[in-house]
């Protein structure tokens, strides 16, 4: 087992890939205080010295080789999907805790088997849930602990991004990648999100209907399908509950909304502008908060413009909850406590997407 | 010689293909799977053979260079975010020299750019040749600089294993191409025209593949680094003005050279200040970037002509005369042996 260096609070960090998401993780293990980053690993030998070079530690090509030279506390697994059990295993049976990218493994089989191999080795392993830890998330939980949304009835989660477009990394009629061939195509690569923000703003629910409508509008190379939509209708420990899930990989400009509607008010983000609205209980009276509603919304619509501006101006993207959710994780698992996502998070998300993906067969081709 | 063109359906690369055949060489023309009728013009030619391949995908190109003697590496990223433009750019050029290994390839010509260089510390004014520094700090300049640079260090890693000449071209300019990025920049709806007086190091496009193929059998230039500009290079206003002559312009708004970069300056200072460096601009009011585009500077295309014997062909009036015609350039310039 690896255990802490003696005098130093900060945890051996090494990175596994050093594809596009790298560049957010390396970033916070270069400047974080909890962070040493002791080693950064992949096939190419360009891209990890670049890498190293970038943030200041030492190349490998060997994951073996790594751990052997460097005794990582935490190793973070940014491989694609379809090596991530193999990596993590071989990670967690070397004595790191994992941080892992999404989807963590291709199914919630997979991933039990991962969850048993942590638990035999007593080490953490953490699936990247970044979004949960953005502001606009944390808004609207402010919100719903606030009891200003009352019990949530309804979660509607929409995300369109043109990723079919040949331009683009995953339009691209040239090149295929492991993310084309995860069950659900590169829509895949999204839905983790999707489903890990239904289920924290769904606690306890046990979805009794799950209809996944999957299609295939534009029949673009390598995209089995470019469309889902998805409702599921659940019960919960405060009544009934229902979801939406809708995804398009067609629709422009880019847009990720999350809509949580209570039996009080609702409230509504867009995580790429940063844009929030909420529709609550004012202390005016019943007369009066539809107006008072209106005119705050309005003062928050005109004020997401500046911040937008700002955001764009400091580089503060929609990977801003990534950075919290590492500096939260490497905070518990320095003190020895639990990581802020379980392995119940997991294996709910996880088993959503199986039951998602498991209604996809008699769409495909659909137009 | 037997030679493969990366890159070979780009702007570029359509004129070397039609170069190399007008030179005599058996030409393999690298083109990506997707690729539609890419050489409508030379399909026929005995001489051109078509291998389809992704740079960026290392195992498509297991076999390609079995019966290659030269290699024109055109292939780039020229857009895009950092990712996309290491992948298009270094990823592949890795994969190349990779497949290349064990391959009887005996020189790769290379192509890198004159965006390597290091002008904010070169003086204004001086003259940039082969041996002036190339840029320290690539993180301050813009993305296809920093590729282009760790592009051209896999470049020199790989003259300990065959002959390697680098070639860095000027801006090049031709048809659909004659309106670029050293004349000004978009700054939101507005187009300004940043500075008139700086000698523009550009490369009409067809002279440009002249010392591309050139260099394909010159002797003695294993490990060397030339750099290609034309003849009589024009100032910004110069090229604009024999532009306007020819064809509409687009609207713009004509801004000095010293008070665009001394507002970089301004916005620097200030994002040091008060953000810590963090703050991110459009690459038009970034110093290192402005200086990467505007400076005034000299520029001589001397050791092109000593070491590939290259004169470029046509003079500005002249290239534009060909840009604006209804020839088909490729198909003209194939045509003399085919």
């Amino acid at each position: 087992m690896v255990q802490p260096s003696s005098g130093d609070t900060r945890l051996r960090a090494a990175v596994i890939g050093t594809g596009g998401i790298s560049k957010e993780h390396l970033g916070f293990l270069a400047s974080s205080p909890r962070a040493e980053l002791v080693g950064v690993c992949d096939l190419s030998p360009v891209a990890v010295a670049h890498a190293a070079t970038t943030y200041a530690t030492r190349p490998f090509s060997s994951v073996d080789e790594m751990i052997t030279a460097t005794r990582p506390e935490i190793i973070h697994v940014l491989t694609p999907p379809n090596t991530h059990l193999a990596i993590a295993t071989t990670a967690l049976r070397a004595g790191a805790h994992v941080v892992c990218e999404k989807p963590i493994t291709l199914g919630a089989e997979d991933l039990e088997q991962l969850l048993s191999v942590a638990r035999e080795c007593d080490r953490h392993i953490v699936e990247n849930h970044n979004y949960r830890f953005n502001p606009e998330i944390e808004l609207l939980d402010g919100l719903l602990a606030a009891g200003s949304l009352g019990t949530v009835a309804e979660v509607e989660i929409r995300i369109g991004l043109p990723v079919t477009d040949p331009a683009g990394r995953f339009g691209d009629p040239n090149l295929t990648s492991p993310i084309h061939d995860l069950p659900a195509g590169v829509i895949h690569d999204f839905i983790t999100h999707m489903v890990y923000l239904l289920a924290h703003f769904t606690p306890g629910v046990d979805w009794s209907t799950v209809d996944s409508q999957w299609n295939n509008h534009a029949g673009v190379a390598h995209f089995p399908v470019d469309d889902l939509d998805a409702t599921l209708v659940g019960v919960g420990p405060d009544g009934a509950v229902h979801g939406r899930l809708r995804f398009s990989a067609l629709m422009a400009p880019d847009c990720f909304e999350i809509t949580v509607r209570g039996t009080e008010g609702y409230g509504q983000v867009e995580l790429f502008s940063g844009r929030v609205s909420e529709v609550i209980p004012r202390p005016v009276g019943k007369q009066l908060a539809p107006i008072a509603n209106m005119m705050i919304g309005g003062l928050a619509l005109f004020a997401a413009g500046p911040r937008s501006l700002k955001r764009k101006i400091m580089q503060e993207g929609p990977y801003v909850g990534l950075a919290k959710f590492l500096d939260l994780t490497y905070e518990a698992l320095g003190r020895g406590e639990a990581p802020p996502v379980t392995p119940d998070d997991m294996l709910t998300t996880s088993r959503l997407i199986d039951r998602l993906v498991a209604g996809r067969s008699p769409q495909i081709g659909a137009s | 010689m037997r030679v493969l063109i990366t890159g070979a359906t780009g702007f570029v690369g359509s004129y070397t293909v039609a170069a190399a055949l007008e030179a005599g060489h058996e030409v393999t023309a690298l083109v990506r799977p997707a690729s539609k009728a890419p050489f409508a013009a030379l399909d026929s030619h005995p001489r051109l053979t078509l291998a389809r391949a992704d740079l960026r995908d290392g195992r498509s190109l297991q076999g390609l260079f079995d019966e290659i003697d030269v290699v024109i590496h055109l292939a780039a990223a020229k857009s895009g975010d950092f990712a996309t433009q290491f992948a298009g750019t270094v990823l592949s050029t890795e994969n190349l020299l990779a497949a290349m290994t064990d391959s009887a390839v005996t020189r790769l010509v290379a192509i890198s750019t004159f965006s390597v260089y290091d002008y904010t510390h070169l003086k204004a004014g001086s003259v940039i040749d082969e041996r002036s520094p190339i840029e320290p700090n690539p993180l301050t300049r813009d993305e296809y600089a920093q590729t282009k640079l760790i592009q051209e260090q896999l470049y020199r890693d790989e003259m300990a294993r065959r002959e390697v000449v680098i070639l860095r071209p000027g801006m090049i300019y031709g048809r659909d191409n004659l309106w670029h990025a050293l004349l000004g920049g978009e700054l939101g709806p507005l187009f300004l025209r940043i500075g008139r007086r700086a000698v523009l190091p550009m490369t009409y496009v067809e002279n440009c593949v002249d010392a591309m193929v050139a260099a394909i059998d010159a002797p003695g230039v294993a490990g060397e680094t030339i750099n290609i500009v034309d003849d009589s290079l024009p100032t910004q206003a110069g090229y604009v003005t024999v532009l306007e002559r020819q064809m509409e312009i687009p609207t713009s708004i004509p801004v000095p050279w010293p008070v665009m970069r001394s507002a970089a300056a301004v916005v620097a200072f200030a994002n040091r200040r008060f953000a810590g460096g963090r703050a991110k601009f459009p690459g038009i009011i970034v110093p290192e970037k402005l200086d990467g585009r505007f400076k005034p500077f000299r520029y001589t295309n001397e050791r092109a002509k000593a070491l590939l014997g290259w004169t470029p062909r046509y003079s500005l009036e002249t290239a534009f005369e060909r840009s604006l015609s209804d020839v088909d350039l490729v198909a003209e310039r194939a045509a003399v042996v085919s």
